[in-house]
């Protein structure tokens, strides 16, 4: 059951990854054709940053999900259980805690920018913008959520995962 | 002492396994509550969504995406192939073409750890082959795929550039000359060791195979050169040069070599999206620290703070250059660079040393850390592909560092190494 879950959540946040990594690729590629003709398109580099926002956090949940997010198991890993699972349970609070402050925050915003548009699209409020912040943190902690059982059995039997593989084609 | 208390929590949480960009949010929330209390918490949100509408970092997306694109229609291949035709006459010839074909796909990626999974994968088991012993074929695979990050496009100039505030295009065009002499460096090294035991020669040079591969290649590396040039004359900026680089990679892909399947392509898109919303939670949750070291103007005391033991130059570049080669050792450069650049770029500037040559002294030191362990990713890589020891391999790269490090020092001390070209096209 868990498995399907995790499984049909990873395919609904790599779709989204994958519309945004193209919106964003054709976004620029026309904004410059565009600028080329002579006609330059007002709300091209706004939408194009707002793009990146949406990827960096659709695209921080599936990372949470194949954790990927850069981190430091090393120290832990070399600890005994008796040190070793209490320090993983206090790291994983903190990751939820941050994220459940950042959806909170994230509402209370939305509220506060109701009447906010954006600078090259006056009719597009800021609030489903600025939406991408409480969803993406909600998405953050359901994909930690999914990564639980599985974090805490590795912390018991003392092979905490390397969380940086997939990262490091940034590098 | 507040820096101090600031990045002892940070070092404190992350050793306990707290992904960094969590860490750095975490403690930079407790001082914003601490300093401006729990009103001041709805700026999180606003500061977290602003510090990753970033423009300029749009390129770090649309580069990796191109990359792995171009290395999914099969360019490998024809660079390797091209590179033997060229080089694969010298004693030593498959490791020539190793690095020679790692200069060629620096045009292309901006990435070390792509370069490598990309080339390390179809010649270290060429290198086993033809008898050369597993740590060498590692050891310069791993140290020529530095030269991704040195020559232009690469990932950690375009972060450097943005959290710097200087031209991307000038930390581009600023890496060349390094990343030839690098290459270049690399090869010497690579043929002293050839020399020394009797490694075979590859193929014969002749004109017409020289050509028949060039053809080949051609559309893989002349593309590419197209749209840098289109950066460096500023008929593009980075990121709509990144965005056509992208398009440029899908006609190669699609109608030129025709290798490209979905199946790739939604993989690349996938760890590409993966990849860039790692390093851009980091660049988000560090704006929010950011915000609170500027109100408190910490980087500015610690410039002061050092200033008052030395203003010469060339210490403070001493100084810096161990600190980021000692942070390489740990530290993935990416996050070394949104870490670390904020707080020591003011005692850079304070001394004189201009922005984009301490840029390209940062990327240099960070691609060297790629290469140290524990924590060296590139090499990692090539140990992995090569079944190697990390330790064994080490022994044998410490050369070709060594070279590396050379060039560092070169581009530290003779600036006009990497500067000389920016200083003439665009000052």
């Amino acid at each position: 059951m868990l498995m399907r879950l995790r499984t049909w959540f990873e395919r609904l946040l790599e779709v989204i990854v994958m519309v945004l990594m193209i919106a964003l690729a054709a976004e620029v590629t026309i904004g410059v054709i565009y600028r080329t003709m002579g006609i330059s398109l007002a709300w091209y580099d706004e939408i194009a940053s707002i793009l990146l926002a949406w990827l960096t956090y659709y695209g921080a949940a599936l990372a949470a999900l194949k954790r990927a997010h850069i981190g430091v198991p090393g120290l832990v890993q070399a600890l005994p259980r008796r040190l070793r699972l209490p320090l993983v349970l206090v790291a994983e609070g903190l990751v939820f805690g941050f994220f459940l402050l950042l959806a909170w925050v994230g509402l209370e915003v939305m509220d506060m920018l109701a009447t906010d548009f954006l600078i090259s699209l006056p009719d597009v409020s800021s609030k489903y913008t600025q939406s991408v912040i409480p969803i993406g943190a909600v998405l953050f902690i359901i994909a930690q959520a999914l990564n639980l059982p599985e974090t805490l059995r590795a912390a018991k039997a003392g092979h905490i995962k390397h969380q940086a593989e997939a990262v490091e084609v940034s590098q | 002492m507040t820096i101090l208390l600031l990045f002892g929590c940070v070092l404190a949480l992350v050793l306990i396994n707290v992904p960094i960009a969590v860490a750095l949010g975490v403690v930079a929330v407790v001082a914003i509550v601490v300093s401006h209390g729990v009103d001041s918490l709805p700026n999180v949100a606003l500061t977290m969504f602003n510090g990753a509408t970033n423009f300029p970092l749009l390129a770090i997306p649309l580069f990796i995406l191109a990359g792995a694109i171009m290395n999914a229609s099969g360019i490998s291949r024809r660079l390797i192939a091209f590179a033997s035709a060229v080089l694969g006459f010298i004693r030593g010839g498959l490791a020539m073409v190793s690095i020679g074909s790692s200069m060629f796909f620096a045009e292309i990626s901006g990435s070390a750890v792509a370069d490598v999974a990309a080339l390390g994968s179809i010649l270290i088991p060429a290198m086993k082959k033809k008898g050369y012993p597993k740590a060498f074929a590692a050891a310069v695979m791993s140290s020529a795929a530095t030269l991704a990050v040195i020559i232009p496009p690469s990932i950690p100039m375009i972060l450097y550039a943005v959290m710097a505030d200087v031209s991307v295009v000038q930390m581009f065009v600023a890496g060349i000359v390094p990343g030839i002499l690098g290459g270049l460096g690399l090869m010497g090294m690579a043929y002293w060791f050839a020399r020394r035991h009797h490694y075979p020669i590859e193929e014969v040079f002749r004109l017409a195979r020289v050509w028949a591969t060039f053809k080949d290649a051609s559309w893989a590396f002349m593309l590419p050169l197209i749209i840098l040039g289109s950066i460096f004359t500023g008929i593009v900026t980075a990121t709509e040069g990144a965005a056509l680089a992208v398009v440029a990679a899908l006609f190669i892909g699609l109608v030129v070599y025709r290798e490209l399947d979905w199946k790739h392509l939604k993989e690349a898109m996938i760890e590409g999206g993966v990849q860039t919303a790692v390093v851009m939670l980091l660049v988000a949750t560090s704006s929010l620290l950011g915000v609170y070291l500027t109100e408190v103007q910490l980087p500015q005391q610690l410039a002061a703070s050092v200033s008052d033991y030395t203003s010469n130059k060339y210490v403070v570049l001493l100084l810096l250059n161990i600190l980021f080669l000692m942070l390489g050792m740990f530290l993935h450069s990416a996050a070394a660079i949104i870490l670390v650049v904020p707080v020591v770029l003011p005692l850079a500037l304070s001394v004189g040393i201009d922005p984009v040559h301490f840029g390209l002294i940062v990327t240099i030191n960070l691609g060297i850390g790629q290469q140290t362990p524990p924590v060296a990713s590139v090499l990692m890589v090539a140990c992995t592909i090569a079944k190697a020891d990390i330790w064994e391999v080490t022994k044998t790269n410490i050369y070709f560092i060594g070279v590396l490090l050379a060039v560092l020092l070169m581009v530290t001390y003779v600036p006009i190494t990497g500067m000389g070209l920016v200083e003439y096209f665009y000052r």
